[in-house]
Parts: structure tokens; C-alpha cells; sequence
């Protein structure tokens, strides 16, 4: 069976100064259905804006400008916006960071996710509500009869979460894209809502793609991850294999300079200055001017793919010459 | 009023106690805006700080944690209470008596874009406290300050005619710092001062922080919800639940045995990035109650995996346990 999803080179560029500048730069990974796959980065490094370009959400005047997204053996690139339109919600859905900004503050949670349903499937208003009523008790929601009516306002922002994903649950999605799914969250509601997207993976066999900036969340919920940096993919492969045993310097220093794991009394480690803006990327690895390991030609050269065991790629030049272990 | 507010240190005082601090703040419903009820945001929190060192404030959103900042700082009046300041009880001082304190006792909020005035140089920014303490007799002297400050945060000095919007996130945060110690502090409030920062920043912040409390000595108040940042930084950790301290004491033995069910669940539910970290069970239940209508007895007992009887009727004392205390019946050690 082919992969759910295959990206290629994906590029999204933005105007700046009278040039297209790469906010996504020729991004590639393939999505094998029932699979967690992380995008992890820091603010800036395009994985939200690689999300949208999959909805063909890129907001203006951003464009897609090369590369494809082919979900099912359909290239969604190339599809009517009618034919998009569908495959939006009912093909891929999407949960959002803050689902405050996301639902709608004046209509009660139940009829939006009732409204979800009927715009994808001719249904009657009960059977959906019966539909709705089910997928809030699935999500966790407590007292889901009384909760259909409540107005966002109304509940937590970790009961939000769970009426956003029982909205994107709602038409059978085989792609859920969850962009920070838990950053607004406390620590014990986070739990509760990874603990959810376990289960529905499990039971559902849901596909998903995790947005987030948190090694820890990856570590928790994804089978792989791609780690991005400045617009472009740096390393990717088994979460276990890159967590432990990251080989690009940027994934290493990331590793690193978590404060959960470091010793008390000892300095952390640091990335020294910070991601250049997009106009600013150097032409070569983007890493190359924060990088301790960095070579005389790294600047200019696009680093090549380096393999490793178990489809553990990296995109470095020092790792390629054999000057990293 | 401020009469009674003489020192009474004595060598063995620690550079900040804080007892029985509340702070309610007011329901008002009705078109007279009567008075319905209050917010118990602090309700009776005691805390000591010593010189030199840092105390990590530690709870999740709308736990009293910031509040009890800005209570000490008088930024919000609290209720009950006395906040020590070497002895010196802020609460009970004038304005007029206030302001020296202002000095010594500085704080760095999390959102640096939020605290800076856009429409001032870094110049003015971190000099313009100095100017209201009379520090530096001119303002060549305020200026080459500055530059020191600057470079004390790992700044450029020759940036600081630059404004706050021409920095990044993380430097930012680095003026706010350097403005804090311009008036030379000796307690620090940070409150989620590295939140908003993308780790590899984050980073860098902690670390200068670090450098900055051991060559100044100075003590920190750190204010966060983050466990992560408060074991690798914090010498003693106070947890808070619905405006009550549920466990405090010292950070490693605090983590490596938490005696509370609620620190439990909190540090059960960070996501960790160790192989063995994969959890398979939900720490907790259910959302923290509202503030406004906490429930009684403990106000931990409705989501607590312990609970018994006595947990709803009464409110638990805080109890001595191996590494400082915890508000849970079954740390009694009359058990």
C-alpha cells in the first residue's frame, strides 16, 4: 500500500524586497497511515506554515511555489478549490493551539460541531446531534448532554481542546494535524489531552501530524520526527533514534539545552544568537552560523542527505565527513 | 501606620519572609457593583527566602502564583499578612517609606514587549530607574553604566540607542534583566520570566541568570509553571494549589519524593523526553476548580487519587515532612 501521505520538496515563499523568500524550503516526508509524525522546531522554523501549505491555507501573500503534497494518490496541489474545499475537514483536519480563537464564541459548542458534520455528509439534525452527543463522551467530555449546549466560554481551555478535536473526529478525517495541541494548556490538562490522542490513535487508528516545540511531547506521542530548523528539514527518523542519539549539531544543542534533564549547578548548554530572520538565511546550511562544528563551506553548500540505520537521515556536512561521531 | 515598621532583623533573619499573605480580589454583581463574594487568590501563604539563594514559586494558571509576586511588590494590595523584607514589614510602610524597598526588590515579567515603553531607547529604559534612586551623578556616568549593564547581559552597548522593537525575544528579556539590576537589586522576581523563549533561548537566559546570582549574590523569587526550569534552578520550591502552598521544601529531595498526591501528579505529568518517560496513565482528572468557589475541606480533594473522608471536611495544616512540608492528611505524622 502507498504511504497516506508523501510530500515533496515542498517549497512556500513569501515576498520580501521585490524576491520570493523560502519560508518552507523544499520540505520532503511521506506519512504511513496509522503513524504519528512530528514536526518539531522553534518558533520561525516553518513547521506551522508546512501544515498550512498541506490545507493549501497559506495565508496571503504567501504561496505554495513548487513541490507536491500527494495524499492517497491524489495531488492535492492540483485539485479544483471546490475539490480542496473537501478534502478540508473530511479528508485532513486540523486542531489549532488556542481553540478559544478557533470555535466560535457565539454559538453553542454542539451546533458547531454538528454544522462540521453537515457540511460533509447529508444527515439529519438529530442524527448528527446523536453523532456530536458521542463523540464528546469519546473525547472525554463530561456530562456530554449538557455540554452540546454550552457556549465556548463556558468551559475550560482543556475542554475547548477536546470540542476541537471531537469537531475534526466528526468526519472521519484520515489525517489529523495537531499544531501545538497542548501549548496553551496546563501541565496536568496537557497529560490528559495527549493521553486522549494516544487512544485515539490506538482505537482509531488515526493518522497524525504533531506540530510542536516541545522535545518532551514528541517523545511521548510520535513514532517519527522531522526536525526543522530556518524552513528546512535537518534531521529526520525513529523518535527514539534522533532523541537519543541526534546527530545534526542543531538537534543536539536542542537536546541539550533542556533544563529537565541537566545536572543542577551546571551551565546549560546554549545555541549561541539566534535564528536569522528568512531574508537573512545563509544560502548554504542555515545552521551554519550558530554551529560549533561548522566547516570552511558550509555557509555556501546545501549539506547532501546523510543515511543512517533504520532510515535516520541528517542534512550536514560535518556529519557527512565523518567529523561528528 | 508605618510606625510600627522598624527593622527587626537580627543576623539569622532570612532577606525575605512572608507570612500569612492573602489577597482576595472582589465579585461584584449588580448595578450598585455590591460585593458578592471574593476570589481568594492568596489565601495565608508563608515563604522564606534566603539571601543569595532562590525559592521557585511553582503551580499552574490561576493558582495565586503571580499574585503573590505582585503582593509583595505592593503592585497589588493584598489582604492580610506581612511581607519581611530584612525584617522590615512592606505592608505596613507609606509610600513615601516604600520607595527604597523599590530598589532593592526588582522583577522581569514574561512578556519583555509587554514591560518595555516602545517609545524609549534601551538607554533611557534601563537608566531611567537609576535616575529615580540617584544613582550615577550625571548622565554620562548613568550612560557608561549602561554600557556595563549591557554588557553584563550580553548585549551590545553601542545597541542602546536602539529601541525595544528592534530586538529579538530573547533580548529583550535581556534589557528587562539588565534595567532590574541597574538599581542594584538584592531580590529578584522573576515571574515566568523564561516562558515565552524557544528553549535553545531559554537556555541562554537561565545560564545568565545563573552567572548574574553567583557574582551578585542576588536571590531569586522564580515564579513559573515550568518543573523543568525549577529542578535545575531553584534551591527550594514552594507549590501552590487554588491560592494555598500544598508542599515546600528543598528541590532535589522535594522532586526525587513528593509527598503531596498533587506535586505528584504535576511532575508525573510533564512530558519528558527519556525513553522510560512514555506514560500510560492520566496523572489527574478534570479541570482545576474556580478560584472564586473553591471547594472545601482540601481544595485538592475533588481531583485527588488519595481522597478519603476527612479530605472534604477539613483543611489540612501543613505537616513537617522529610524535606519540608506538605498539606496532606496522609503526611500526619500522627497517622
Amino acid at each position: 500500500m502507498p504511504p497516506l501521505l508523501t510530500v515533496s520538496d515542498l517549497t512556500t515563499t513569501f515576498p520580501s524586497d521585490g524576491r520570493r523568500v523560502p519560508v518552507v524550503d523544499h520540505v520532503s516526508f511521506t506519512i504511513e497511515r496509522g503513524e504519528v509524525f512530528a514536526l518539531v522546531g522553534e518558533s520561525g522554523c516553518g513547521k506551522s506554515m508546512s501544515a498550512l501549505s498541506l490545507l493549501r491555507l497559506v495565508p496571503k501573500p504567501g504561496r505554495i511555489d513548487a513541490g507536491s503534497i500527494v495524499l492517497e494518490g491524489r495531488d492535492v496541489l492540483a485539485l479544483s478549490v471546490n475539490e480542496m474545499r473537501a478534502v478540508r475537514g473530511f479528508d485532513i483536519a486540523m486542531i489549532f493551539q488556542e481553540p478559544m480563537t478557533s470555535l466560535n464564541p457565539v454559538v453553542p459548542c454542539g451546533a458547531q460541531v454538528v454544522e462540521a458534520i453537515r457540511l460533509h455528509e447529508k444527515v439529519t439534525k438529530a442524527a448528527a446531534r446523536e453523532r456530536t452527543v458521542a463523540l464528546f463522551k469519546r473525547v472525554g467530555i463530561p456530562d456530554p448532554e449538557q455540554r452540546f449546549d454550552a457556549y465556548p466560554h463556558q468551559l475550560s481551555g482543556g475542554l475547548k481542546q477536546r470540542v476541537m478535536i471531537a469537531m475534526a473526529l466528526s468526519t472521519h478525517p484520515k489525517l489529523l494535524i495537531a499544531d501545538e495541541p497542548t501549548t496553551a494548556l496546563d501541565v496536568t490538562i496537557q497529560a490528559q489531552i495527549l493521553e486522549l490522542l494516544r487512544d485515539l490513535r490506538r482505537d482509531l487508528g488515526m493518522t497524525i501530524i504533531l506540530i510542536t516545540h516541545d522535545l518532551g511531547v514528541v517523545s511521548e506521542l510520535a513514532d517519527r520526527v522531522a526536525v526543522m530548523y530556518a524552513g528546512r528539514i535537518v534531521e529526520t527518523g525513529r523518535t527514539r533514534d534522533v532523541i537519543d542519539a541526534p546527530l545534526h549539531p542543531y538537534t543536539r544543542g536542542l537536546v541539550r539545552s533542556i533544563p529537565a534533564r541537566a545536572p543542577r549547578g551546571v551551565r546549560l548548554h546554549e545555541i549561541a544568537g539566534v535564528v536569522p530572520p528568512p531574508t537573512e538565511w545563509p544560502d548554504g546550511c542555515r545552521f551554519a552560523n550558530r554551529c560549533p562544528a561548522v566547516l570552511a563551506y558550509c555557509a555556501e553548500r546545501v549539506p547532501p542527505v546523510e543515511t543512517r540505520e533504520r532510515d535516520h537521515q541528517v542534512w550536514c556536512h560535518a556529519v557527512t565527513a565523518g567529523l561528528l561521531p | 501606620m508605618s510606625a510600627h515598621a522598624k527593622p527587626v532583623a537580627t543576623q539569622a533573619s532570612p532577606l525575605l519572609q512572608v507570612e500569612g499573605l492573602s489577597t482576595w480580589f472582589p465579585i461584584k454583581k449588580g448595578v450598585f457593583r455590591k460585593t458578592v463574594g471574593h476570589v481568594r487568590a492568596v489565601d495565608g501563604v508563608d515563604l522564606t527566602i534566603e539571601a543569595g539563594k532562590t525559592l521557585a514559586l511553582v503551580g499552574e494558571s490561576g493558582c495565586g502564583k503571580t499574585t503573590v509576586g505582585r503582593s509583595i511588590l505592593r503592585l497589588i494590595p493584598a489582604r492580610a499578612g506581612r511581607v519581611l523584607f530584612e525584617g522590615t514589614d512592606l505592608l505596613a510602610l507609606a509610600r513615601d517609606e516604600l520607595h527604597p524597598y523599590r530598589r532593592k526588590l526588582q522583577i522581569v515579567f514574561q512578556d519583555p514587549m509587554a514591560s518595555l515603553n516602545p517609545r524609549l531607547r534601551v538607554r533611557e529604559i534601563v537608566s531611567e530607574g537609576m535616575r529615580s534612586f540617584g544613582i550615577g551623578a550625571s548622565d554620562a556616568e548613568r550612560g557608561e553604566r549602561v554600557a556595563a549593564l549591557l554588557e553584563r547581559v550580553k548585549l551590545d552597548p553601542r545597541h542602546m540607542t536602539r529601541y525595544p522593537h528592534e530586538f529579538s525575544g530573547g533580548q529583550r528579556q535581556r534589557i528587562c534583566i539588565a534595567r532590574a539590576l541597574a538599581v542594584e537589586p538584592e531580590l529578584l522576581i522573576c515571574d515566568e520570566a523564561v516562558s515565552a523563549l524557544d528553549v535553545s533561548i531559554q537556555a541562554q537566559i537561565l545560564n545568565l541568570l545563573r552567572d548574574i546570582q553567583q557574582e551578585l549574590g542576588l536571590a531569586y523569587l522564580f515564579i513559573t509553571h515550568d518543573l523543568g526550569v525549577v529542578r535545575y534552578l531553584a534551591d527550594r520550591v514552594a507549590v501552590m494549589y487554588l491560592g494555598r502552598v500544598v508542599e515546600h521544601g528543598d528541590t532535589e529531595a522535594l522532586m526525587a519524593a513528593p509527598q503531596h498526591p498533587y506535586t505528584q501528579a504535576l511532575l508525573a505529568a510533564v512530558p519528558t523526553i527519556d525513553p522510560t518517560g512514555a506514560r500510560r496513565v492520566v496523572p489527574v482528572l478534570g479541570d482545576v476548580p474556580s478560584p472564586a468557589n473553591p471547594p472545601a475541606g482540601c481544595h485538592f480533594h475533588t481531583r485527588c487519587p488519595k481522597v478519603f473522608d476527612r479530605c472534604r471536611a477539613e483543611t489540612p495544616p501543613l505537616y513537617p515532612v522529610a524535606h519540608g512540608d506538605s498539606r496532606c492528611f496522609l503526611s500526619d505524622p500522627a497517622r
